[in-house]
């Protein structure tokens, strides 16, 4: 029997880290990310020295196969519309770890376009110590005004990241093994299933 | 002789500020609108009577989003309380697609 693919979109704070705790899940892994590996994102993120300035799925790639001994599929491009199927269309979950605004509105696009692909959205406060973890039927999203805001610009709410990228793991799992989708929010010491 | 309708708070109400979340200790009505929670809200907040969440004096929760679920399985209806998470688009009221980030439309170019 032929493995699900599981797309995480994003290999930041959430993304990569969720690659790491989602190792063992029953399902091929694909991560998508057009960034590379900066100083500043190894006290946050599931990045090392040894990655620094090569690509961020490149670099998770690597540390995966020596680490662990797992092969993930490394997609080193920027989601954009020409290449959404390309890169979605073969999946069964997608996990939105994205944090730009265009991106997001991409992958909540495809998910209206193929009602049978499955998408998580894995959001931060600015402030770090608020998480949601919600499949797309229970999500609403919030505007923002212009600009990016940056979540995380030291390693301080790495276990809280953490945290957020294991709950999201538990979920994709339970709908994996289980077919069931609960949605979560998290803050640092509160976990509370929201639908 | 007038109908009665059967009305009165039905949900709860769960509030998420500085890492902290607890549920309003008494049922508010699911219909309530946003303003009116954040008022709730905010004289709960300084008189501490939201367990689990410290005390917190003049609260600004105007930047705080309220999501309502309706009651589901095993979940009475519920508001929650929270601050922002970035990155979110909704639809534009101009062309329809998830573009719009409450100022201006990723896709058409609309502006509010």
């Amino acid at each position: 029997m032929s493995l699900p693919t599981v797309t995480i979109v994003g290999a930041g704070a959430l993304g990569s880290n969720l690659a790491m705790i989602g190792r063992n899940l029953p399902a091929k892994l694909q991560v998508l990310d057009f960034d590379r590996v900066e100083s500043k994102n190894i006290s946050s993120q599931f990045h090392t020295y040894m990655g620094l300035g090569k690509n961020k799925v490149v670099a998770l790639q690597a540390a995966m196969r020596g680490l662990f001994k797992v092969k993930i599929e490394a997609r080193p491009v920027r989601l954009v519309e020409d290449n959404l199927k390309e890169m979605l269309g073969m999946s069964s979950v997608v996990i939105d770890c994205t944090d730009n605004y265009e991106s997001r509105a991409l992958i909540q696009r495809y998910a209206e376009w193929h009602g049978n692909v499955q998408i998580l959205h894995c959001c931060l406060s600015a402030g770090g110590d608020l998480a949601r973890v919600v499949w797309t039927e229970h999500f609403s999203p919030d505007y923002e005004g212009e600009g990016d805001v940056a979540t995380c610009e030291d390693g301080r709410n790495l276990p809280f990241h953490v945290q957020a990228a294991a709950l999201a793991a538990q979920i994709v799992q339970r709908y994996l093994e289980e077919g069931e989708k609960f949605s979560w929010q998290l803050t640092p010491y509160h976990v509370l299933r929201i639908a | 002789m007038a109908e009665i309708v059967p009305y009165g708070p039905n949900a709860r109400l769960n509030v998420t500020i500085n890492g902290q979340n607890g549920d309003y200790p008494d049922l508010v009505d699911f219909e309530m609108d946003d303003g009116a929670v954040k008022t709730v809200v905010q004289e709960a907040l300084q008189s501490g009577y939201i367990p689990g969440i410290d005390a917190v004096e003049g609260a600004n929760l105007d930047d705080f989003v309220v999501d309502r679920f309706p009651a589901a399985d095993d979940l009475p209806p519920r508001l929650m309380l929270r601050p922002k998470t970035p990155f979110g688009l909704g639809r534009c009221p101009s062309c329809g697609y998830y573009g719009f980030n409450g100022v201006e439309c990723f896709d058409c170019g609309y502006r509010r």
